[in-house]
């Protein structure tokens, strides 16, 4: 049975498909002009400027990139190397947290629970934080200051204790108990065979969140070898900026400064990797956003 | 064994009888607590001065200095001490004692009054003995910090210039005393409500334990140890004295802050909040409505990855994005205005136009997040009720009106209770890749997190400055989280954050 669609539906529609047609094109255009400044070939960006399509499509911009690519390469190799680390070592412990405030018959679950939470109403602010890091540990310019200040959140936590009750009936590790399973048993048995979205999902937000960090590198790297790639792409931007402004006082020639392409193609490269697995993980961020919204 | 089980059950029969109605442990360990409030008094000093003209010819005070300093002092004055000498060494340590002290104070006071006014749990006296124990255990504590610190003050100036009173020494036996007493009539009251010490839980649970013992170090490193360097927000940073020996110079930082920046950085975070909340929601909102009533499956997909899209690039992206759009040479828009015919902006220079620039690119990086909370709340909504009211004649924007808004409205209202929870919490990431360093546009897209930051990484002198700045951020937005949690839970305890 066909339901005839009254004015005010058609209206409605009308309306519906417009502002969403403009609400995904002003989210995406950005990427785009991004990626056809990227193909264009720079004497255009500087004599037309910036534009939506790419006019004289040129590779250049990437051979440029990619003929000394040593810089970038490291900031590669670095950013894995933390997004690695962080997001399996930050799983381990935010999953064994997880587990342990779940435990109805752990007594002080909700003192941690609280103790957890309480970080992130109160905290004793960025300069003690940093001081903590450089000064009493004198981890400035080490790897650990980058990913160690990311391995948790109070979010995550709560997230991953959200998706334990939700997968793991008390019933069951309760008869697992009674069979005799302690818990290392019970938590490697019974509890993460079922957890694979949970794992997925928080291991997910933790690897976005190691991949786009330059916070961290900008106030504890101390040499360009250690750098998250994208501070180096943010460095990138600076120096050129800074010296363009220089060059036009002084007589320092601007020639071998990345060109604006090429800077558009170096985003395109750090980028590139998380908007080519979006489409794929985009599930598991949704599940995660809507279970951590709606418990808390 | 056998004897000392004797010996137990007999001190646990004495303190057991009845005086006036109420075990007579419970009137022994709340006159010590009377007894500790009242030399709480701010008149009776807990540290005294000796060999006066030796300890200040050590530490150089003059005699103008000399003036405004007392020859005994209480918990609560020894920061002016530590202030007039100009003598930050023994600063921390002073203020931790204060610390604890207003803990000790906070649980003696609350024991008195739960034993005055019969204030019970729901397991019997449990409860009123774990705040008598907590009590008895800070004043332990405290006397013993006390103790600590005339040591630690006297070695860090190689001489014998400070002494404990002896009231200290009394303090800690009778709170020892009293915290021993509370003991064994809380661990008789445990067996009578089959309850368990923390003791024996980890006997029984020491697995769990261990399994907390990674996340213990991390957020004590993380969030806990630093919270102590909130007292560098009462010190006025030197290279020669150190982060520990700079001198104390009490509220005065925030005395600056006031008069310079405090009043813009606080409306500038908080409007930008309030907009970014409003109007935030409200988009979010909108376009979760719009995407759930495609019925055009392909469209409702796309759509919907494609405006979530923009949550996952960096923010140096975004930079990047800003930088081409609005530049004044390439830009993208100064680049269509001259081919129109129409003159170059000059955004960078031009503050006016940042906070609508700001809005927009926060809402273009979290539309898509919001919407996915508020379209799981839609889609979950029964079909039923639409149908009803297809057949009672309801047309599309009376449905949304009168269903779907109605019930979307627990959500919004939980979003926005954590939003202004946080609302003194900038959006570091957002404003420093727009803004940077720019110092023209400072005036109004200056907030707490890029003032900081600055700080930091600019100029080690002000480190005091920017502290005071963080603590106040961090203190005015907890009151701010608790207020709202106490209002919400009385109108309506589900919605509770905490």
């Amino acid at each position: 049975m066909k339901i005839k669609k009254n004015a005010s539906t058609i209206v409605f529609e009308v309306i519906t498909y417009a502002m969403l047609t403009i609400g995904a094109l002003v989210c995406v255009l950005p990427f785009i002009i991004i990626l056809s400044g990227s193909f264009t070939d720079n004497t255009t960006i500087l004599t037309k400027g910036y534009s939506l399509l790419p006019r004289n499509i040129t590779l250049s911009a990437y051979k440029t990139i990619f003929r000394a690519p040593k810089d970038i390469l490291q900031a590669y190799k670095m950013t894995l190397y933390y997004t690695i680390v962080g997001t399996t070592l930050g799983l381990f412990m935010i999953t064994l947290t997880g587990y342990v405030i779940s435990r109805r018959e752990f007594k002080y679950r909700n003192q941690v629970s609280f103790l957890i939470y309480f970080t992130s109403i109160f905290g004793g602010g960025m300069i003690p934080w940093y001081l903590m890091y450089a000064n009493v540990l004198n981890m400035k310019g080490s790897t650990f200051a980058i990913w160690f200040p990311a391995l948790m959140s109070p979010f995550l936590v709560i997230l991953m204790r959200t998706f334990i009750v939700g997968s793991v009936p008390e019933a069951i590790t309760e008869s697992a108990k009674i069979d005799g399973a302690g818990h290392f048993t019970i938590f490697t048995r019974i509890v993460l065979p079922v957890l694979g979205p949970g794992l997925a999902t928080v291991g997910l937000f933790l690897a976005l969140g190691y991949w786009n960090d330059w916070y961290r590198s900008s106030m504890f790297s101390t040499n360009s070898e250690t750098w998250e790639l994208q501070f180096y792409l943010y460095d990138l931007l600076n120096a050129t900026t800074a010296l363009k402004q220089m060059s036009q006082s002084t007589s320092i020639s601007t020639a071998d400064l990345p060109t604006e392409s090429v800077k558009l193609a170096m985003a395109v490269v750090a980028t590139g990797p998380v908007l080519l697995l979006y489409p794929f993980v985009q599930k598991y961020f949704v599940s995660g956003i809507t279970v951590g919204a709606v418990k808390g | 064994m056998e004897k000392s089980l004797t010996l137990l059950s007999k001190c646990n029969a004495i303190l057991d009888k009845e005086l006036d109605g109420r075990k007579k442990g419970i009137w022994i360990t709340m006159t010590v607590s009377l007894i500790t409030i009242i030399l709480s008094l701010p008149f009776f000093s807990w540290v005294k001065l000796v060999n006066i003209s030796a300890l200040f010819a050590k530490m150089g005070i003059t005699k103008e200095m000399a003036a405004n300093l007392y020859t005994g002092y209480s918990i609560f004055n020894l920061l002016s001490f530590v202030q007039e000498s100009g003598e930050g060494r023994i600063g921390l340590y002073a203020m931790i004692l204060l610390i604890i002290m207003a803990a000790a104070l906070y649980f003696n006071v609350a024991y008195v009054v739960r034993v005055i006014f019969r204030i019970k749990g729901d397991k019997g006296n449990l409860s009123l003995y774990a705040t008598g124990r907590t009590a008895m255990l800070f004043e332990v504590i405290l006397a013993g910090a006390t103790i600590g610190y005339v040591v630690f003050a006297n070695r860090k100036f190689g001489m014998k210039g400070f002494q404990t009173s002896p009231m200290v020494y009394i303090l800690l036996m009778i709170s020892l005393f009293s915290y021993l007493v509370i003991k064994l009539m809380e661990a008789e009251e445990r067996t009578l409500y089959k309850e368990h010490g923390i003791l024996k839980e980890i006997r029984k649970n020491w697995v769990l334990f261990v399994m907390l013992v990674p996340t213990f170090i991390y957020f004590m490193i993380n969030n806990y140890l630093p919270m102590i360097g909130v007292y560098y927000a009462f010190t006025n940073f030197n290279f020669r004295d150190g982060l520990w020996g700079s001198p104390f110079v009490g509220f005065k930082n925030f005395e600056f802050l006031i008069k310079a920046d405090l009043f813009r950085l606080t409306r500038n975070t908080i409007l930008y909040n309030l907009v970014f909340i409003g109007v935030g929601n409200i988009l979010q909102i909108v376009f979760a409505i719009f995407v759930s009533q495609v019925t055009v499956k392909w469209f409702k997909k796309t759509t919907q990855t494609l405006m979530f899209m923009p949550y996952f690039v960096s923010f140096v992206i975004l930079k990047v994005l800003v930088y081409n759009i609005f530049e004044y040479q390439y830009g993208l828009i100064n680049n269509i205005l001259i081919s129109m015919g129409g003159d170059r902006i000059d955004f960078y220079n031009t503050p006016s136009y940042w906070p609508v620039l700001i809005t927009l690119f926060y809402l273009w990086k979290n539309i898509g997040y919001g919407m996915v909370v508020y379209l799981a709340t839609i889609m979950g909504i029964d079909s039923e009720y639409y149908e009803a009211a297809k057949v009672d004649g309801a047309n599309i924007f009376q449905q949304i009106w009168y269903i779907t808004l109605p019930l979307v409205k627990p959500t919004f209202i939980i979003l926005l209770l954590y939003a202004l929870g946080s609302i003194m919490k900038g959006q570091f990431e957002l404003f420093y890749q727009m803004i940077g360093n720019n110092g023209v546009l400072y005036n109004i897209t200056d907030i707490f997190d890029t003032y900081v930051y600055r700080i930091t990484m600019t100029q080690p002198l002000s480190i005091g400055l920017g502290t005071a700045a963080g603590l106040y951020q961090s203190l005015f937005g907890f009151i701010i989280v608790v207020l709202v949690n106490f209002l919400v839970k009385r109108k309506n305890p589900e919605y509770a954050l905490f």
